[in-house]
């Protein structure tokens, strides 16, 4: 007689990816399912995979978690009004059926491997609308490797995406985000976040290849005693329009939060509108916002914003944009290294891709697509 | 190797070092001596090609190919090679990644030790470097580099003396030992106190004064000469 399911195998989804498909996503991070505590892949219009080998973590399509657990319901737009702005409208029309991934780490759950999710779209002017919910309970530790791709042959589309991100007292969340659309695709994204008191999150975002526009908002609220840092990276060849806002709220005493943006581009647009709040007494954040022109062409826009509502509330910003120093150039070139060596290494340097943030996985993978996205080849 | 004819250079069409005539020849280690503001760093900026400095006249010539009309990457490619008295901070560029981006990552971990620079190779370049530290990583870079003509600006400045002695030894190791294809080597400091003279077993002086070479000899005799005398000509020599 076969065994009884269990709750994890009516909710797991087993398709199958093709190597292609897992040759495209390793190049975003991506990992075999048995070196991962959870994967989650959504291709197109379906979670094709949502399987778990870690009992702190449960993984499965939005809409299944919707039928299966009651408070599912309740985070959903419990961090962002669903109308807020058309897009998340857009988003919000289509919970009929809804598509995206649902990660949940259990109390206390100390999770060794990383989890990963990763978004495709395999379709040529495919619309996408995704709503992914992640909740950390409390006490919970864990790591998180997030990608979209697309193969080579997507060119144009649009992706819409709205993620809620739950992190509950004393919980610990170490995250890289790393974004490969097509060249002649619309991405808008939405983040939002609620750290509660005691949680801590480190968090990598890095949007390095061509992408016609890419909009993004990200809301982050701080509770008492949250510390959150933040980094992300940005590259714009020609052609590429990146503009990126982010609201971070310290609303708890004690709350703390790091926001660094390196921009770098290379003919195409970043605007990066950056706004830190702080609503409570012994708060503390900082905003930096360096960027790095490489040519005459495109532009760098950096707008760090502080807004203090509370005595005791501790804000500073940074921001410089410049080009690349000609004595650093010639000091490397001084080596025997040819310009374009000495400017890539300038570059990614500038990126901080040697930050212990950054898997070594995906440093690699990442001066791969500088090298490429500069060269044209992406 | 090295042969500096009639040379004189110019920056912005001011005129900074006149009529220097200099050979150094494989195997050999030359000293430049000379009070600040003589031209000594002019000098070896000069050889590597390095702006703001133009050749006015005279040549430059470097194993029979005159430098001056090739950028610094290409004359770093003939076997030129310098080791920075203020090298700029390389903010998020690692040693570690330096020494891979130049092919040379088992050279460094074979050689950091010996500099006392182990623990270096995940630090970004010259980023909050002590002054001893930076003098001991462009020795080190140099090592990972492997040039022919090695070229020291101020080595010793700033460097307490204990590590006075290892960048010493260091130098005249690497300057001695035939590069990775077997080839002799030579090199050119540059040192205003003149404590590394004792560490580095020169084979010549030179005495610079005015953008001008006044003097060359002996290197323990210049050198005495200069503390009794000050940056002259000895009577003799004269």
């Amino acid at each position: 007689m076969d065994n009884p399911k269990t709750q994890e195998d009516a909710t797991e989804v087993r398709g199958t990816l093709t190597n292609q498909e897992r040759d495209l996503l390793n190049e975003v991070g991506f990992d075999s399912e048995s070196s991962r505590a959870a994967t989650s892949v959504l291709t197109d219009h379906e979670v094709r995979l949502a399987v778990s080998n870690d009992p702190g973590v449960e993984i499965m399509p939005l809409a299944v978690a919707l039928r299966t657990y009651d408070f599912v319901q309740d985070l959903m737009f419990g961090l962002v009004d669903p109308n807020e702005n058309e897009h998340i409208a857009m988003v919000a029309e289509h919970m009929h059926d809804p598509l995206g991934h649902f990660t949940w780490v259990k109390p206390g759950a100390k999770v060794k491997l990383p989890i990963q999710t990763f978004t495709m779209l395999e379709t040529p002017q495919a619309r996408q609308f995704t709503h992914d919910i992640t909740l950390i309970e409390e006490g919970a530790e864990i790591e998180m490797i997030a990608g979209s791709a697309v193969p080579s042959s997507v060119h144009k589309g649009r992706h819409i995406s709205v993620s809620e991100t739950y992190q509950r007292p004393g919980s610990a969340c170490k995250s890289v985000s790393i974004e490969h659309w097509g060249e002649a695709m619309e991405v808008y994204s939405y983040g939002h976040s609620r750290m509660e008191k005691g949680s801590s999150c480190t968090a990598v975002s890095i949007k390095l290849s061509p992408i016609r526009t890419h909009k993004s908002r990200s809301v982050s609220i701080l509770e008492a005693d949250a510390n959150s840092v933040d980094q992300s990276i940005l590259f714009a060849p020609v052609g590429t329009e990146r503009v990126m806002d982010t609201e971070t709220r310290l609303i708890g005493s004690g709350a703390r939060s790091e926001d660094m943006a390196r921009m770098v581009s290379a003919g195409g647009s970043i605007v990066n509108n950056a706004l830190l709040i702080g609503e409570a007494a012994d708060t503390n954040g900082f905003l930096g916002c360096d960027g790095l022109k490489l040519s005459d062409t495109g532009e760098v826009l950096a707008v760090p914003s502080l807004l203090a509502r509370a005595e005791g509330a501790q804000l500073s910003h940074e921001a410089s944009i410049g080009m690349i120093d000609s004595d650093k150039l010639n000091y490397l070139m001084a080596t025997g290294m040819d310009e374009d060596a000495a400017r890539d290494l300038i570059v990614q340097g500038f990126l901080a891709l040697e930050n212990d943030n950054v898997p070594a996985a995906l440093r690699r993978r990442v001066s791969d697509l500088i090298a490429k996205a500069k060269s044209g080849g992406m | 190797m090295l042969e500096i004819r009639n040379l004189s250079v110019e920056i912005a069409q001011t005129r900074i070092l006149n009529d220097i005539d200099l050979t150094v020849r494989a195997g050999e280690l030359h000293v430049l001596l000379g009070p600040n503001g003589s031209g000594k760093s002019s000098l070896l900026a000069a050889v590597m090609g390095m702006p703001p400095y133009e050749v006015a006249d005279g040549d430059i010539i470097f194993d029979g190919v005159t430098l001056n009309d090739l950028d610094i990457q290409a004359r770093a490619e003939l076997g030129l090679g310098m080791a920075f008295q203020r090298p700029p901070s390389l903010s998020g560029v690692t040693i570690s990644s330096f020494a891979n981006a130049l092919g040379a990552s088992a050279v460094l971990e074979r050689e950091a030790a010996a500099l006392d620079l182990a623990d270096f190779v995940t630090r970004d370049m010259n980023v909050g470097f002590s002054g001893g530290e930076i003098k001991r990583w462009e020795v080190l870079k140099l090592i990972l580099q492997d040039p022919r003509l090695l070229l020291f600006d101020e080595p010793e400045s700033g460097v307490d003396l204990e590590h006075v002695i290892a960048i010493g030894e260091a130098i005249r190791r690497i300057v001695r030992a035939p590069d990775s294809k077997g080839r002799q080597r030579a090199g050119l400091v540059i040192t205003h106190t003149g404590l590394i003279l004792n560490h580095v077993d020169a084979d010549m002086a030179h005495v610079m004064k005015d953008g001008r070479i006044i003097h060359s000899g002996d290197p323990i005799e210049i050198f005495n000469h200069i503390q009794a005398n000050g940056y002259t000509v000895p009577q003799k020599a004269a």
